[in-house]
């Protein structure tokens, strides 16, 4: 099971994802943040680290490139595979993102079906991926 | 009267006898005198003849030595004496009794006047210069060197001269003139500053440069090249003219600043040329000068224009991102929602409300396709050409193999396909959009797409011919327009052609079409051939 920081504003994409989630064999844990600064208050909360966290990009206040910036600067947080998802297609946000470090960068599809493939196959790989676990 | 009045006047008598006796005797002795001094005179002047025989004989040897023309003229001008040498050359001989002065041209009669004053001044005349009219008329310059000549008792009696014909020197020397004058105007009016020195000192500065400097050539001639030169501009001008003085190179061109008279600066470009001397010695420096300081301004202005397009443009693109994002974001949205009605509800559903969920789903992809056409579309620039070689046939395969091809349809390349140097994704997007509007609008039972490629020297004209219905006339214009669609095909966007259309402006080339209602449509285009050595703008 995984434990993932799921940082996304948009209510609807926390509902798909946990709709995906849900029908997925494995049970994994997700923690919602509807933005960076609410994602870095849980991370230096005294709950238990996550195992990967989901990132989208386009959010108001704190944008997810910014979020990154500040995450892979502690020596700590840095650790954590960080999984980009978002719908924006530009080439200058993905070579900024992998420049920050990142573990993945994730497209939405249009459609919901094609959603939750992708997203299924994002949590299976993770699944079988060693993790640092705090 | 008495014997003693007799005697006194037979004494009387006497005494003038005696006093007349006396006078004869006299008058004698003078006339001897008088005779021994003419015969003097006579031996005198017959030893003066001898002399001036002997002098008019020399003279005459002298004359006939002479190779230059040589003449006698009298106070009058009248030639009296003159050599054979002077006939041949003014065409008279000594009989026809011509005043010298008779042959100067008019032009020169004021001049022979104050130069033969001179002459009667001095009693000499140098390098007397006066145009001449010769017996046939013919106009020559003489250059004449004479004296006066004296009698012994100093009166002067005429001069003498000897002349030489600089007819052609003159002419030279006129048309050395002339030319010089036409240089000169060219140094003047040139709009390049003009600077000629020598070992740092100035020779010549045309009047360009004086303008550009404020300084007067004579000022100029005062002062040192470096005086001019701004502090900025020292060092490089200096190591430039050592090299230059050394004798390492032979030209140099710098951009300089330059320090007026009155303080102030401009940039200017410097080219300097050496003149060397056989040994090699540096002898003149010769310096054009252009004031660019209005095209300084312009680069700079130019710059900024450029760098502030860079940033608008940057920021356009940004914005396309953006708006691309937040539009496709909530269509994310509405897809899922739509497919969860579906999924929730379908049980609850009958058959309008299946297809109309259905429809919404499709709105929403035909708008999601819109919006990345849009998105491709503005993002299309010139600057972010990543070119490298690219084998057409490859990207053909490619396209095959990921767009929707019909089963009746059958897509071949007429013949092997060149291999380019291009943006390999431009390419790819370009071909796919032919080959994707091609390969839907066939209606007959066999299909069939072909891409054919024919070498135009310059460009590679590409051809994408199918048999579908065919496009009216009417549309070939229109089509390459944006968001113009002629397709009853609900999926067009009519924005696909559009892209085409600016790829094909990134690379030079044209597209049109020739098509043929119920035959089929062949597209063309072509794309100009890519230096592969510089970097395509």
């Amino acid at each position: 099971m995984l434990n993932v920081l799921f940082i996304e504003d948009d209510a609807i994409e926390t509902m798909k994802l946990n709709r995906t989630v849900s029908k997925l064999s494995i049970k994994h844990k997700i923690t919602e943040a509807k933005n960076g600064e609410e994602g870095l208050e849980y991370l230096k909360s005294d709950a238990i680290l996550p195992d990967i966290i989901l990132l989208d990009l386009n959010m108001p206040k704190m944008s997810g490139i910014e979020f990154l910036e500040i995450l892979k600067a502690d020596p700590v947080l840095k650790y954590l595979p960080t999984i980009v998802l978002t719908t924006s297609e530009n080439r200058a946000d993905l070579l900024e993102c992998y420049r920050i470090g990142i573990a993945g960068y994730v497209i939405k599809p249009l459609k919901y079906e094609d959603y939750e493939k992708k997203l299924a196959s994002v949590f299976s790989y993770w699944e079988n991926n060693e993790l640092v676990k705090a | 009267m008495e014997n003693k009045e007799i005697t006194l006047l037979k004494k009387a008598l006497d005494r003038q006898k005696k006093a007349r006796q006396q006078a004869e005797r006299i008058l004698e002795e003078k006339s001897k005198e008088l005779y021994d001094a003419t015969l003097h005179l006579k031996e005198t002047n017959r030893i003066l003849e001898n002399l001036l025989n002997q002098k008019s004989k020399q003279i005459d040897n002298a004359f006939v030595n002479i190779v230059d023309p040589y003449l006698i003229m009298d106070l009058k001008g009248k030639i009296i004496k003159m050599n054979s040498a002077a006939e041949e050359f003014l065409g008279f001989t000594k009989e026809e009794n011509i005043k010298l002065t008779s042959l100067i041209h008019p032009d020169y009669k004021e001049y022979s006047k104050s130069c033969f004053k001179s002459l009667y001044a001095t009693g000499l005349i140098k390098k007397f210069r006066p145009g001449i009219v010769l017996k046939n008329n013919e106009l020559k310059f003489i250059e004449v060197n004479g004296s006066l000549i004296n009698d012994t008792s100093g009166k002067i009696i005429g001069a003498q001269g000897v002349f030489r014909d600089i007819t052609s020197e003159q002419e030279m020397k006129n048309l050395l003139d002339s030319q010089r004058q036409r240089l000169d105007i060219i140094v003047e009016h040139s709009p390049l500053g003009i600077w000629l020195s020598s070992s740092d000192k100035l020779i010549k500065a045309n009047i360009t440069m004086q303008k550009m400097l404020g300084y007067t050539e004579e000022e100029l001639k005062s002062i040192n090249p470096m005086d001019i030169t701004s502090l900025e501009s020292l060092q490089e001008s200096k190591e430039y003219r050592k090299k230059l003085f050394n004798g390492e190179i032979n030209d140099f061109s710098l951009v300089k600043k330059y320090l007026r008279k009155d303080g102030t600066h401009f940039s200017a470009k410097t080219t300097v040329n050496a003149v060397r001397n056989v040994k090699g010695e540096l002898k003149y420096e010769v310096a054009l000068i252009e004031d660019i300081t209005h095209e300084i301004e312009l680069e700079e202005e130019k710059e900024q224009l450029v760098k502030d397009l860079e940033s608008s443009n940057k920021g356009l693109q940004e914005y396309a991102h953006i708006v691309s994002h937040d539009l496709k974001s909530p269509l994310r949205s509405i897809s899922a929602l739509t497919t969860w009605m579906y999924e929730d509800y379908k049980d609850k559903l009958d058959d309008n409300g299946v297809y109309n969920l259905k429809m919404m789903q499709d709105k929403v992809e035909s708008m999601d396709k819109l919006i990345d056409g849009i998105l491709k579309y503005s993002t299309i620039k010139s600057d972010n050409l990543d070119n490298s070689i690219v084998d057409v046939n490859e990207v053909v395969q490619e396209i095959k193999d990921i767009i929707f091809i019909p089963d009746h349809v059958t897509v071949k390349t007429a013949n092997t396909l060149p291999t380019i140097y291009a943006d390999r994704t431009k390419i790819h997007q370009l071909i796919q959009n032919f080959l994707s509007n091609a390969v839907v609008h066939i209606e007959r039972e066999k299909g069939l797409v072909e891409v054919g490629c024919v070498d135009r020297d310059t460009h590679w004209e590409f051809s994408i011919k199918d048999n579908g219905v065919g496009i009216p006339k009417e549309y070939h214009e229109k089509i390459f327009k944006i968001f113009q669609s002629i397709g009853n095909k609900e999926r067009s966007t009519g924005i696909g052609l559009s892209i085409v259309k600016k790829i094909i402006d990134l690379y030079e080339g044209k597209v049109w079409l020739e098509s043929e209602i119920g035959v089929g449509t062949t597209f063309f285009f072509t794309l100009k051939k890519q230096n592969e050595n510089t970097t395509s703008n």
